[in-house]
């Protein structure tokens, strides 16, 4: 009686995290049967307006890019966004951390405030950004720049404005996550190190240096890679303001995808091009990850 | 206690009015049911049945939304809608169409749309329904009302490169648009600036609002779109090689590289580059339609009813001030605009074909296009009857002190569909806008950049088997 007891609470021990796992697991296949489909459609012509001329081809869409004018200068967009973004994202992070980190009055208050870029989706933004940033009168920020003596700025109608406007609004969005992130990292480092290093008469300039960014790395590490991952793959910014234009100049990956998929219907062609985003962002990550593993365990030593 | 009488009084009054409203209303459409019950066609054949329609996000759309109780009233059929911006409510169909699961039963088209939905087998010939009796009172709709070149230019009998106006008849249309020039003519008469009638012409008059007005001389679509390409540019290009120039040569090779394109195009970026808007680059027909309306702008060329905006003096900051002409012409000195009309057409994967065409053949009656016209707006009527309409006469003429109406019958005597019938259109002019982008910021000259649109485009016309 009581191992007859003992054996069926066995089992709804054992199939009780099944039980609880399966909103993930639903989850997961409505997310991996439109993965399978694309790419088994990156083998495909699949072209919506030509059904009758469906084939299985291969390599070939992928093959064809090689050849495509336009993915040489998306890819080096993709790439070149990426740098530059995480650069100044990251780096803007850190300084606005290291501040806040600071004695400083109202500090709660400017925490707060810093959260709310985070709250808006960022097409909203986007859209916000690009009335701001209209070329004519209209446009605010050319009419507050000018007080400080700047010339007004081409933002959308120019490739550097088109360029710089996709990274200033990527950046005001994302910027405090960057920064919360990394104040949490610093709020969490050992006291210990510092004191010595006080003891010892060491320039902040030099804390910095060799303790704060050492001890940080994991951190840093951890938000390189997720605006990595995200910069890699931009697209809402990117659609809701240029299109990728002016003349090309704000194409990535994500964009030329979306173009061949559902403006031209050439979904083969469109997800292969997207299963190569896919690569390079995995790849990318990949190395990343491999990273912060050794740095978090360099800490933990 | 006076304030309480006052609310009395205030709240009987207002009940009274609503109570007049009503009736006044409902007396008002029992006279638009009766209207559409002379027809002999049982309205209410698909009673019970349901339709949901794809609508892009339109003038046109407004328009007709107030209106759709009147049909539900008429036939019983339940409508439900979809209503999306242009480029993704394009998206959109095409993955309805292609699925062939019928979902939207009625679409919102037009003639180089169908050309590429025909090619795909995704819409219904409507000419079975126009020729059933059961279905349509042929007397009572008279399709003849409707502008010929219009109905021509939404007829196609599948061919690739040639067959518009033969065939099929694809879809109705419900409005007409047409490119002409709209000027300042405050600012053209203040500084003595001649009206342009040729391209040359154009760029001096936009040099001179500019040094003049201190506004940009002319504003003009710009996006790299097919959007960008159709309405002043292209028909400037077909009425500066005289109606010569076409997108392809009769073997489907494209010219866009052709020496007269070539020339036409140098022209006019380096009037966009010199006397345009800054952000010519990344504007769509709204911030052109804006700028100009907003005054920023002495010169646009683009679909003659944005007069309707230009003219309301609740939005428009130029509204009396304006003129009206035809788009500068070529040696021969005759204009060839081009010709877009938005159209209702049936989804050949529909269940309800009957109650589709109900309710097309209610939504191109006279009676709600007369309704949407003088109501809400929508220009520029697709039907004679309502455009000769003297109420429609009377707000149509007064704009531009008259230039309006007069420009408008002149470009519609030669105005027609002048791209060549193919499935791809959307593709190439989005490559051809691409290769305008390539001269504007001075990559390429135009000579090169159009020479490898040229080449880019028979690439994908090969791909997609229209060629061999």
């Amino acid at each position: 009686m009581s191992g007859k007891v003992a054996r069926g609470r066995r089992r709804r021990e054992t199939l009780l995290p099944y039980l609880l796992l399966t909103p993930a697991l639903v989850l997961l296949c409505g997310m991996i049967y439109p993965f399978c489909l694309g790419l088994y459609y990156s083998f495909t012509s699949y072209w919506l307006q030509y059904p009758k001329r469906f084939r299985f081809v291969w390599f070939d869409n992928y093959v064809s890019l090689l050849d495509e004018p336009l993915f040489g200068r998306a890819l080096e967009f993709t790439l070149g966004f990426t740098v530059a973004a995480v650069v100044l994202q990251v780096g803007l992070g850190l300084a606005i951390a290291l501040f806040l980190h600071g004695r400083i009055p109202g500090r709660g208050a400017i925490r707060a405030m810093m959260l709310l870029p985070l709250m808006m989706p960022p097409v909203i933004s986007a859209l916000m950004w690009k009335i701001m940033m209209a070329s004519t009168n209209a446009g605010i920020l050319n009419y507050m720049l000018s007080f400080v003596g700047v010339d007004p700025i081409n933002w959308f109608g120019s490739t550097r404005g088109a360029v710089a406007s996709v990274l200033i609004i990527d950046t005001w969005g994302n910027l405090p996550f960057v920064a919360l992130i990394l104040l949490g990292g610093l709020q969490a480092l050992p006291s210990e190190p510092y004191e010595a290093a006080k003891v010892d008469g060491a320039s902040p300039f030099a804390m910095l240096r060799y303790i704060t960014l050492p001890l940080l790395a994991p951190f840093l590490i951890l938000t390189i890679t997720f605006r990595t991952m995200d910069s890699l793959r931009i697209f809402d910014v990117i659609y809701a303001t240029t299109l990728g234009g002016p003349n090309d100049a704000t194409t990535n990956l994500h964009i030329m995808a979306y173009q061949y998929a559902f403006q031209w219907y050439q979904m083969g062609k469109g997800m292969a091009q997207a299963i190569v985003l896919l690569i390079l962002v995995v790849m990318v990550s990949y190395l990343l990850i491999r990273l912060w593993n050794r740095s978090a365990e360099s800490n933990a030593q | 206690m006076r304030s309480r009488r006052g609310w009395l009084t205030g709240l009987m009054f207002g009940v009274l009015c609503a109570m007049g409203a009503v009736t006044g209303a409902q007396a008002q459409e029992d006279e638009a049911l009766s209207y559409f019950r002379q027809a002999k066609v049982d309205w209410r054949q698909a009673a019970g049945q349901s339709l949901t329609i794809g609508l892009n996000k339109h003038p046109f759309t407004e328009s007709l939304l107030p209106l759709i109780p009147e049909f539900r009233k008429l036939t019983g059929i339940n409508v439900e809608y979809l209503i999306l911006p242009e480029s993704e409510y394009f998206t959109k169909l095409a993955a309805d169409l292609s699925q062939q699961r019928g979902e939207f039963s009625v679409i919102m088209t037009g003639p180089m749309r169908n050309w590429q939905f025909v090619s795909a087998d995704w819409i219904s010939p409507l000419d079975e329904f126009l020729n059933n009796p059961k279905l349509t009172d042929k007397a009572w709709f008279k399709l003849e009302d409707f502008y010929p070149a219009l109905i021509s230019a939404n007829r196609w009998n599948g061919k690739i490169g040639s067959g518009v106006g033969e065939g099929p008849l694809y879809s109705i249309p419900v409005l007409e648009e047409s490119y002409i020039l709209a000027y300042r003519k405050d600012i053209f008469d203040q500084y003595n600036i001649k009206v342009p009638t040729t391209l040359e012409e154009m760029a001096e008059a936009a040099r001179q609002v500019k040094k003049h007005a201190g506004i940009p001389g002319i504003v003009a679509r710009g996006t790299p779109s097919v959007a960008s390409m159709g309405t002043g540019f292209g028909s400037g290009l077909k009425s500066y090689t005289d109606g010569q120039w076409s997108e392809f040569d009769g073997k489907l090779n494209a010219t866009l590289h052709d020496p007269r394109s070539v020339k036409y195009t140098e022209l006019w970026i380096d009037m966009v580059r010199e006397s345009g808007p800054p952000n010519w680059a990344n504007m769509q027909w709204y911030d052109a339609m804006e700028a100009f309306t907003a005054g920023q702008a002495g010169m646009i060329v683009d679909a003659d009813f944005f007069a309707a905006g230009y003219e309301d003096p609740k939005k428009s900051k130029v509204a009396g001030k304006i003129g009206y002409a035809l788009i500068p012409t070529g040696p021969g000195g005759k204009v060839y605009s081009g010709l877009w009309t938005w159209a209702l057409g049936i989804n050949k994967a529909t269940k309800n074909k009957e109650a589709a065409w109900l309710f097309v053949q209610w939504a191109t009656a006279q009676r709600t296009l007369m309704n949407a016209t003088l109501g809400y707006r929508n220009y520029n009527p697709s039907r004679m009857s309502v455009t000769n309409d003297p109420r429609v006469q009377e707000i149509m003429g007064a704009w531009g002190a008259g230039s309006y109406l007069k420009t408008v019958a002149r470009n519609l005597e030669t105005a027609r569909v002048f791209w060549v019938p193919e499935p791809e259109r959307t593709r190439m002019g989005d490559i051809w806008a691409r290769a305008l982008h390539e001269v504007y910021f001075k990559r390429m000259t135009a000579a090169e950049a159009l020479k490898k649109a040229s080449v880019e485009i028979d690439k994908v016309i090969k791909e997609a088997g229209l060629k061999d």
